[in-house]
Parts: structure tokens; sequence; C-alpha cells
């Protein structure tokens, strides 16, 4: 198992005694942003004390840039973490924080300042990195403690739940770093229990339940491997008795039919969404058609979940 | 300034919080006022020399030493795990028996001025300016090794067991206090034991009290004591607080180098 500049799970379970935190995971994240879903207790945080070297998998093996991460400074050395804990040294300054990080990551002198001001600038903390830590508001927090993970400049960026407590302009930026950071050549994986919160962010998800890793890839790869799971597909048309009629003489199509709250949506299940996209312009336009809105909740990332833990 | 000076100097910082330096203060000055109120009650009849004996022995040694190096000892590690802070140094590429060595050393220097401390002040409240002929060097020497050997185990201990100051208490007010006066060479089991024999004048000072009385006291371990003199070689000792020292350090850096030391979540 030697995969430079990725982070590699091979048949991966972790237990707390009798507890199972993580059970026989096996994934790869390559560069880029990489979304890590699941609701809380799904083992997001066990998997990224994993990822980070903070525990060791009972079980199995992890390699991060190619070497296994528990208590190896060769892989600390280019990896950052951002934890989910909101703790600190409280008597500190936001700067003499970053500082302290970078000193521990090794740096001095003029080098260590100036990436030091560079991690703050990039969190937009520069006007409040002076003031104690003791006195900043969630948000603040959240941004230094993304400061201090890239201050070293690392290739793997580890993010636990870093949009907590940010409001939804401070949300958008730090989205924006992240994916600045992605297309910079940086592996990031963030996790998040929030799925509209990760839809932004990144298509490539990984998704937990229970500790199993229940999906991978992208949110309409993960769509594909639920193959058992009819496809839903929501049109608003001006004649939506005609079309519905005309969609069912689809092959593609499972079901079509009207919803009674609103006489103008036909709704379509099929179990063979590619194909049952190439024939819908022709069925519409075969048939004259208006369709104002066309929608596919299921592509929507809250239904790929939903369908996954109740499968 | 390096990683490993940096966590040294945060160690010391940490001793030195706003909450810890008042603890810190009121131990090294508490020796001290207990001299100035033992000397004012006893007027004529007060011995300076065998005043200062005992409050050494049982206060400074028996008490200061001991508590500073339980809680600095143990805090080195369960500050940052309590604090929930070690994830911070854990995910840094910098080795963690290096971090934990740096720590280490801090909060030796801090155990080691502040009994220092309180030792000069006891001195002074004893005999004023005139220390010719008082054993204060013989006692400055021998704290900071004490302060080595007492805060490695109780490193140790904090690596190892989730409630290390407990254990850390037992051990220094249970174990430090009857094991040297049980008999059959249990003294051997005890750093007190090792101090005593390097600083004779503690040792005389639990002998002369046994054979006195106790000076009023008499408890059960004085009457132990009689029994069982302690009777440690200086050479011995000399070789035994290091090798103890060295050992429970070895252990502490070897255990926090391979076990998991990971702050539970938040409750989302």
């Amino acid at each position: 198992m030697n995969v430079d500049n990725t982070i590699h799970f091979e048949h991966v379970s972790r237990w707390y005694g009798q507890v199972i935190g993580l059970n026989d995971v096996s994934f790869t994240i390559p560069k880029g942003l990489t979304a890590l879903l699941g609701p809380n207790g799904a083992g997001k945080s066990t998997m990224l004390k994993l990822v980070t070297g903070q525990i060791r998998p009972t079980t199995g093996g992890i390699a991060v840039l190619g070497e296994q991460p528990f208590s190896n400074p060769r892989v600390a050395r280019n990896l950052g973490y951002c934890p989910e804990i909101d703790n600190f040294y409280e008597d500190m300054t936001g700067r003499q924080f970053v500082e302290l990080m970078a000193t521990l990551s090794g740096y001095k002198g003029q080098d260590k300042t100036q990436r030091v001001q560079n991690s703050i600038d990039r969190v937009g903390m520069s006007d409040r990195c002076d003031r104690k830590l003791g006195g900043y508001s969630k948000g603040m927090r959240q941004r230094i403690k993304v400061a201090q993970a890239i201050v070293h400049d690392p290739k793997v960026l580890v993010l636990d739940e870093p949009l907590n407590g940010l409001d939804p302009l401070g949300r958008r930026d730090m989205v924006n770093l992240y994916q600045q950071f992605a297309e910079e050549g940086m592996c990031v994986l963030i996790s998040s229990h929030i799925l509209y919160e990760v839809e932004q962010i990144t298509d490539r998800i990984l998704v937990m339940y229970k500790g199993r890793l229940l999906a991978q890839g992208g949110i309409r790869d993960i769509r594909k491997q639920i193959d058992s799971h009819p496809h839903r597909i929501t049109l608003t048309t001006d004649n939506p008795r005609k079309l519905a009629g005309a969609l069912l003489l689809d092959d593609t199509v499972i079901s079509a039919r009207m919803p009674q709250d609103n006489h103008r949506v036909v709704e379509v299940e099929t179990a063979q969404p590619e194909k049952f996209y190439s024939n819908l312009a022709d069925i519409i336009l075969d048939g004259g058609f208006e369709v104002d809105v066309f929608q596919a909740p299921d592509n929507n990332l809250e239904a790929v979940f939903r369908y996954l833990v109740s499968a | 300034m390096t990683a490993d000076f940096r966590l040294f100097l945060n160690a010391l910082k940490d001793v030195l919080s706003s909450r810890r330096i008042f603890v810190a203060l009121f131990l090294m000055v508490l020796p001290a006022i207990i001299g100035l109120i033992w000397k004012s009650a006893a007027g004529e009849r007060f011995e300076a020399l065998e005043s200062y004996n005992t409050l050494a022995a049982g206060l400074v040694f028996g008490f200061i030493l001991t508590i500073l190096s339980v809680i600095y000892g143990t805090g080195v590690l369960s500050q940052e795990l309590e604090g929930r802070t070690i994830v911070y140094l854990l995910t840094r590429p910098i080795p963690r028996w290096r971090i934990l060595l740096a720590k280490y050393l801090g909060a030796w220097l801090a155990i080691t001025v502040t009994v220092s401390i309180s030792e000069v002040l006891l001195a002074l409240a004893m005999f004023g300016t005139k220390l010719s002929g008082v054993p204060l060097m013989s006692d400055i020497k021998i704290i900071p090794l004490g302060a080595a050997a007492y805060g490695a185990l109780f490193l140790l201990l904090a690596t190892l067991l989730s409630k290390p100051l407990s254990y850390g208490l037992l051990f220094a007010f249970g174990w430090e206090s009857w094991v040297p006066s049980l008999p059959g060479g249990f003294s051997r089991w005890s750093i007190m034991a090792y101090l005593r024999t390097l600083a004779p004048h503690l040792q005389e000072t639990a002998e002369s009290t046994t054979e006195t009385g106790g000076g009023g006291g008499g408890d059960i371990s004085e009457i132990l004591m009689a029994f069982n003199p302690v009777s440690i070689p200086p050479i011995t000792a000399w070789f035994a607080i290091p090798i103890i020292t060295l050992v429970c350090l070895g252990l502490s850096l070897y255990f926090f180098s391979v076990r998991e030391y990971s702050p539970k979540e938040e409750a989302s």
C-alpha cells in the first residue's frame, strides 16, 4: 500500500472496547476536495483521527501520502488538521496560537512570521488576530483553527466540521477558500453532517453511517450505485395529464403520477435515469409540451443520503 | 526559537498561570510562616536548627516537594488532555517524545525553583541572614534530584492512567509516608528514603524525633522507624535517584510515543 498524495484505507476497522467506531472501511481519496458525510455518531471523527494519526486502526491498513500516519512526524509535516473541538490555549492571541503551531512545525524567524501572516490573511483574520482567543466568537475560532492547519503548507488538509458556527457570509468565504486549496493541489477532506452544506462544497463524497462506508464517489455516481431505488424526476407543464401519458409509453419509465396538491406537476420514476434523460427531449418535442420547470430531486444529496441510510 | 524550547517555555507558562501561581506562592511562603509562628510561640526555648530540620523534612520535602511534583508532573500531560489541546500538539511534525520531554523539563524547573525558594525562605525565617552552619545548601542540592525523580514518576502515571492525580496523591502521601518506615528493607522502594540519605540532617531529624518521642507526636510511622532505621548508603542513593528518574522518564516517553491520547469530541 503506497499511494502518494492520497489517503488510502484498506479494510480498516476501529473498535473502542466493545463498541465499533469504524467497520471494514476501504477507500482512496485523491487530490482535490472530498466531503465526508454522515450523521453524528457515524464514525466521521474516528476516521479523521485515523487519518491524522491520533489513533491506530484495530485492523486494516492506512496510508497517508504513502505512509502510516500514527505518531509519524513525516506524515504530520504534510498534513494539516482542523479539529472539531472548540478548545484552545485561551490566554493566547490568535496570532500567538498560529505562531506556536508554526514553531512546532519547525519554522523560525522571518519565514515563520511570513507564514503566520499569510495563513491569518487567507482565513480573513488579519484585523482580529491580536485579540485573545478567549474572546473570539465561534466563527473566529473556526477561522483561526483553519489558519493553524495551513500554516505549514500541508499537502493534505483535514477539516472536521469546519463550517460550524460560521455565518452565511463566512461560510461562503470559507467554502471558497477550501475550494481554492483543492485547486492549488491539496487533498482536502471535509467532514460534515449537514447535507446542503456538502452539496455546496463538492460533489465528491464519502457517506458514513454507523461506522460503515455506505457509498463513495460523485453524488451522481452514488446515485447510480442505488440502482434498486427508482430515480424521481419532477416536470411542471401546462398539460400534465397528456405528458404523463406520453411518458408512460417510454420503456424507461416505471410510473408517472400527478400530485393532488399541484395540478401542473408530473412526477416520474425511472430506474434508468441516463436513458430516460436522453429520451425525454424527444418526448417533449414530439408532444409539443411546454415544460416550465424540470427537477431531479433524487440528485439532491439529501435524497441520496436518505436512500443510503434507509437501505 | 526551536519547537522544543517553545514547548519548554509553554510548560513553564502553564505552571505560572494565574490559578496555579497563587498555589505556588502560598507553598513558597508556608514553611517560613509556620517557622515564624513556631519561633514566636517557643520564645526563649526556640531551637532554630531543630525547627529548621523538622520543617524542612516534614513540610518542604515531605509535603511541598511531593505535592508540587504530583500537580506539575501529572499536569504536564493531563492539562493538555483535559483542555483537549493535545490534539494540536500530536498532529504537528515533532516526535511525541520530544513534546513530553520539553514539557517535563519545564515542570521540573518550576518544581525545583518553587521548592528551593520555599527552603531559602524557611532558612531566612529560622536563622535570619546568619546562614553559616545551616544545612541549606545540602537541601538545595538535592531538591533538583527529588523534583526530577518525583516529576518523572508522576509523569509516568499520567501517561498510563486516566486519573493520575488521585494515584499520585495516594503515592505521595500514602506510600511515601509509610513505606520508608516499614521493616524489611521497604525503604529501598521510596524516593523519600533516598533523599533523606542524601541530606542526613533530615534523616537525623526523623530518627531523633522518634527517639525523643517525636516532640509529643510519636505516631505509628515513628515507632516503626525506631525498629527500622534508614540504612541506605549514600552512594546507593546517588545512583538510585538518577536511575529512578531515567527509568520513569524513559518509560513515560515510550508510552507517550506509542499510546493513543485523543480527547473525546464534543456532542454536536
